[in-house]
């Protein structure tokens, strides 16, 4: 780690007023991504701005066809949050699967999607669920928040106050783990909105996607053996020491059928 | 309590059983509920509670912290090192590198090689020094040392360190730097070859080979693993000016194998060096070697007369902690037309990384040898290693060290010719296995293998894994889309037979009556606290609670070996029972003496001491209270012993993802007497599931191009999980050992052992009707995926 100074802001306006005044400054809510990269050195902040443990970004509730969960909440928060398992179940699963349960007690939503690791959970979930980020500024649509890997629609010194999702009729969230990193080496989230079928895939190495031709497969036929053949673009994937992009492909496929099935129940 | 021999079994089942059709019914383990019998370990409430003693624990008035510039390069000259900027940086108290390493006289490392080489050829040793000597050859090789007031301090300097490499080729695999024309890392060792080693009778198995009704061949890759101990590699010293006397604090497996190390290494002798250590997390052999990083905390301790501190991050744990295999193995094995072995052939290439460390060397050429015909009567046996240097961490013991290997060559070559000779792999065995009834075997490459009983742990094992009702759980598992696999593993070890060539056990009684009993023999998890002070107790008729163990203490001058190649109960726990007793026989002189007669005439019974005439009676406590005090040495020297066993291992593959399942694990092993119960079903469980780890996916991976460690993180070195195994049945078919006290024979390793060969037969065995090439370990999901579908593709 380099040296920086840490600050607990009192509100979300309070830590907006420390990231305009120190360009350097970085905002952290679990820090579960960004504190191991300062320790290896490969980050340095100013100031780290613990917006965490702000009550105002804890906030789980339903209001209306809508749920909304602050930017703080923490994984554990949603996957036991009674009202994230009634009102999306997939969603609570997609959150209880995160990491281990250090990492679940510490670990939030903002966090996540702000970082938008193209192995993380949750971005399948925002774009999945065609949810809406509501920042400090503006409201931002899942369909422009990802803009590449650990790039988002954030603006400098923008803050994540909670993220809208509308609550779907039905969906299902299949997940291979990493057998290094328990992240996910492959997860799909098939989501039927009511109004039309919505599947996001993450952990393929280039990012969360929606995979266009399952959609309209699974929008005539809701069943796994409707992906049977469907063509994916390898372009998503990519390849390393742990997988070629043809297998991650293929545990896109066998994600997307298996949560399907999980769909249908 | 009493301590029994014989078989018992123990089996753990998770809380997922899974298909519950083909496991066993669980018994409870019994050992749990026998009187005195301690289930818990008695280490553990002070270490899981945060009392342990580790080195990185310890704190010294006036410390510098220590951090290191490592190469980031596989194979490059320092053309400039530039420390200016770095010296003057505030909290920098010095800066150290190769030169000032030299002037000390640190430029050797201690080998330890058993092995006549080919034509009488003696290896080729490279200096090694505490820094990189112009020259860097892998990655994480340390160049510098930067001495300050806080890691930050010291992290922030390392940065301002100019140094300018001019790159040279590389070569990060063994096969290819053996070939002409490969990089060259060592003007000593032409062609990158340590040196060559030959066992056997070549002649006799060139003969075997060509008359065998069948030959069976196959090349198999022990691939190249990061040991990763819990506890980061750490080390601390200081310097006493006035005796010219270093005392060193280090992550060891035992004080006086790493002295002497240290002492080679550091060019000094060895009274002059005092290595302190109490708790150690984890070593699987990577713990026993001395580092440079020892010696370039030394330097500064005597040159800034100041303690000196460095703990190793996991990064640099992972880049420059000694790796472990990393053998290419191409074996024969001949069979006659009555399914008899009658030769087999093995043909090594040992890499050993950058430089050979103290027992890398010894590991993988001695062990094999020794077991070369594995648990089979062959006649005609055939050896050749070559020693390979390459662009990459050096290679060191690791959990098992060549034993694993060797057995996995063996079992793979052994499951191979079954299938091509359409017979059970366990018919195949019963026809070859050396019988209960032939030991003491005497070898032919020499070993004398002591009685065990190999035939009966395989009929138990194939019991308990319903091995006859395998065929009807493949076919259920295929209709569900699933290959279903079986492997079996027989396999005996030799346990290290110890550097020292004998161990000895202080022991005493103090004023309250409590034994202490002292041993070079280093705990690293093992749990000695509670195995040798049960062993004590045993003897000596007095509760474990009052009986103490102090391993590695400073002051103690005793001769004994370090904890490594499962030989500490062996060695030091048998010595610790005849430490017990021969107390007795003291303190029955001593009471003899206050009783005014003979010690024939005392008669000892849990701590009391009676005079049988008069009826008059003293305690050990008594007795430990007089000006003498009460107190003795006992000592002994063993060698190896050699443990068995048959493990088989059930494992389910899903087809469309590449991902496995071991379903049940069935470890049948004759550890000789087992003490306690518990330590040995740790020791095997651990074993297994380190075995796991190497054969589904932990590989330390080097890029090719680059010679960058590709694995330098847990991000993509894929450590096993608990959960990983949890259907073992661990059963024991012991056959006590008659060169010890307790009758004990190691059972560290077996775990590891037995698993690699068990777990890759079952992967081999699922995936044979596939049709294609047998696969080699590490199964990762991809590579297991693309396999499947190749063998698909060809059919």
């Amino acid at each position: 780690m380099y040296e920086f100074e840490y600050v607990r802001p009192k509100s979300v306006a309070d830590a907006a007023s420390v990231l305009a005044a120190n360009s350097d400054a970085r905002l952290m809510s679990g820090g579960m991504t960004l504190l191991p990269t300062m320790k290896q050195r490969l980050a340095q902040a100013s100031h780290l701005v613990h917006v965490g443990m702000l009550g105002e970004l804890q906030q789980i509730a339903r209001e209306g066809d809508t749920l909304v969960i602050g930017s703080a909440a923490t994984h554990d928060a949603v996957a036991t949050s009674t009202v994230v398992r009634t009102a999306i179940p997939a969603l609570a699963k997609l959150a209880g699967g995160i990491g281990d349960p250090q990492v679940r007690y510490l670990g939030t939503l903002g966090g996540s999607i702000a970082n938008n690791d193209p192995a993380a959970d949750y971005p399948a979930a925002i774009l999945g669920l065609g949810a809406t980020v509501v920042t400090d500024r503006r409201e931002i649509a899942a369909d422009t928040w990802f803009q590449g890997l650990f790039t988002t629609a954030l603006d400098e010194g923008e803050i994540v106050v909670r993220v809208h999702f509308p609550v779907p009729k039905r969906a299902g969230y299949s997940k291979i783990k990493h057998p290094a990193t328990g992240y996910a080496m492959s997860g799909v989230l098939v989501v039927d909105t009511g109004a039309g079928i919505r599947v996001a895939a993450t952990g393929g190495g280039n990012g969360v996607f929606r995979w266009a031709e399952a959609e309209t497969a699974l929008t005539k036929s809701m069943s796994a053996s409707t992906l049977d053949g469907l063509t994916l673009d390898l372009a998503h994937f990519s390849e390393d020491i742990h997988a070629t992009r043809e297998y991650r492909a293929q545990l896109c496929r066998v994600m997307a059928a298996r949560a399907v099935d999980q769909l249908l129940g | 309590m009493q301590l029994r021999p014989g078989s018992r079994s123990i089996v753990r089942v998770s809380d997922n059983p899974g298909p519950a059709d083909q496991r066993p019914s669980p018994p409870m383990p019994d050992h749990a509920h026998a009187p005195h019998a301690p289930f818990h370990r008695k280490e553990d409430r002070r270490l899981v509670t945060g009392h342990g003693l580790f080195t990185a624990d310890r704190k010294f008035d006036g410390e510098l912290h220590a951090v290191f510039l490592r190469s980031d390069r596989a194979h490059a000259n320092i053309v400039s090192l530039d420390l200016e900027a770095a010296r003057s940086m505030p909290g920098v108290h010095g800066v150290f590198t190769a030169e000032d390493g030299k002037r000390a006289g640190m430029t050797q490392v201690l080998h330890m090689l058993t092995l006549k080489g080919s034509d009488g050829q003696t290896p080729r040793i490279p200096p090694r020094g505490a820094f990189a000597d112009a020259r860097v050859r892998f990655v994480g090789e340390p160049i510098a040392m930067v001495v300050a007031e806080s890691v930050l301090a010291g992290l922030d300097a390392l940065e301002a360190i100019q140094i300018e490499y001019e790159d040279l080729p590389h070569v990060i695999d063994a096969e290819r730097a053996l070939a002409p024309g490969a990089p060259q890392l060592h003007e000593c060792a032409p062609d990158n070859m340590a040196w060559v080693a030959e066992a056997g009778d070549s002649a006799a198995v060139d003969a075997a080979l060509a008359a065998a009704a069948t030959v069976v061949r196959l090349r198999v890759d022990s691939t190249r693993i990061i040991p990763n101990p819990m506890e980061p590699r750490t080390c601390a010293a200081t310097y006493d000016a006035t005796r010219d006397h270093y005392h060193v604090y280090s992550v060891t497996q035992g004080v006086n194998m790493m002295k002497r190390q240290i002492a080679v290494a550091a060019g000094v002798r060895e009274d002059q060096v005092t290595v302190h250590a109490q708790d150690v997390g984890g070593s699987f052999g990577n713990r026993s070697a001395q580092y440079p990083e020892h010696c370039a905390v030394m330097l500064a301790a005597k040159a800034l007369g100041r303690p000196i501190r460095w703990i190793g991050t996991r990064s640099e744990c992972l880049a420059s902690d000694y790796h472990g295999r990393s053998n290419l193995i191409e074996g024969q094995l001949a069979v006659d037309g009555d399914g008899r072995f009658t030769a087999i052939r093995l043909d090594w290439i040992a890499d050993m990384g950058a430089f050979l460390t103290a027992a890398g060397t010894s590991s993988h050429t001695r062990n094999p040898v020794v077991l070369l015909t594995g648990v089979y009567k062959i006649a005609a046996l055939h050896g050749r290693w070559r020693v390979a240097f390459t662009n990459t961490s050096p290679i060191a013991a690791y959990r098992g060290a060549g034993r694993p290997d060797v057995n996995y060559v063996i079992e793979r070559l052994v499951d191979e010719a079954a299938a091509k000779l359409g017979l059970d792999p366990a018919d195949l065995r019963r026809r070859n296995l050396i019988g209960a009834g032939e030991f003491p075997y005497k070898t032919p490459t020499g070993s004398v293998y002591e009685a065990t009983d190999v035939p009966g742990s395989l009929e138990k094992a194939v019991k308990l894994a319903d091995w006859d009702g395998f065929k009807a759980r493949r076919a259920e598992a295929r209709a569900r889309g699933k290959l279903r696999g079986i492997g079996m593993a027989s396999f005996i070890e030799n346990t290290g037979a110890g550097v020292y060539p004998k161990d000895q056990v202080d022991i005493e009684v103090d004023a309250q009556g409590r034994v202490h009993a002292y041993s070079v023999a280093h705990s690293q998890g093992q749990g000695h606290e509670t195995t040798f002070t049960q062993v004590i107790a045993e003897a000596m008729g007095v509760d474990t609670a009052r009986v103490f163990l102090h391993e590695g203490v400073p002051d103690r001058t005793l001769i004994g070996n370090h904890t490594g190649g499962s030989r500490s109960l062996v060695g030091a726990g048998s010595v610790c029972k005849l430490a017990g007793l021969k107390l007795i026989e003291v303190a029955k002189s001593a009471a003899a003496a206050q009783f005014d007669t003979e010690p024939s005439q005392v008669e000892y019974h849990a701590g009391t001491l009676t005079d049988r005439a008069s009826g008059k009676s003293t305690t050990l406590a008594e007795l430990a209270q007089r000006a003498e005090g009460l107190r003795t040495q006992a000592e002994a020297s063993i060698g190896s012993t050699f443990p068995t066993g048959c493990h088989i291992a059930e494992v389910e593959i899903d087809m469309q993802t590449g991902f496995t399942e071991v379903l049940s694990y069935v470890a049948v092993d004759d550890c000789g007497f087992a003490v306690n119960h518990t330590i040995v079903e740790g020791q095997v469980h651990g074993g297994i599931l380190q075995g796991f780890g190497q054969v589904f996916g932990e590989k330390a991976i080097y890029d090719e191009q680059t010679g960058q460690l590709m694995t330098g993180s847990f991000m993509d070195y894929a450590m096993p999980r608990a959960g990983d195994v949890r259907h073992v049945t661990i059963e024991e078919n012991c056959v006590p050992s008659k060169i010890n006290s307790l009758g004990a024979k190691g059972v560290g390793e077996s775990g590891c052992t037995g698993s690699i060969s068990a777990l890759a037969n079952a992967m081999a065995d699922a995936m044979r009707p596939l049709g294609g090439p047998p696969m080699d370990m590490p199964f990762t999901p991809s590579r297991v995926w693309h396999a499947i579908g190749a063998s698909a593709n060809a059919h």
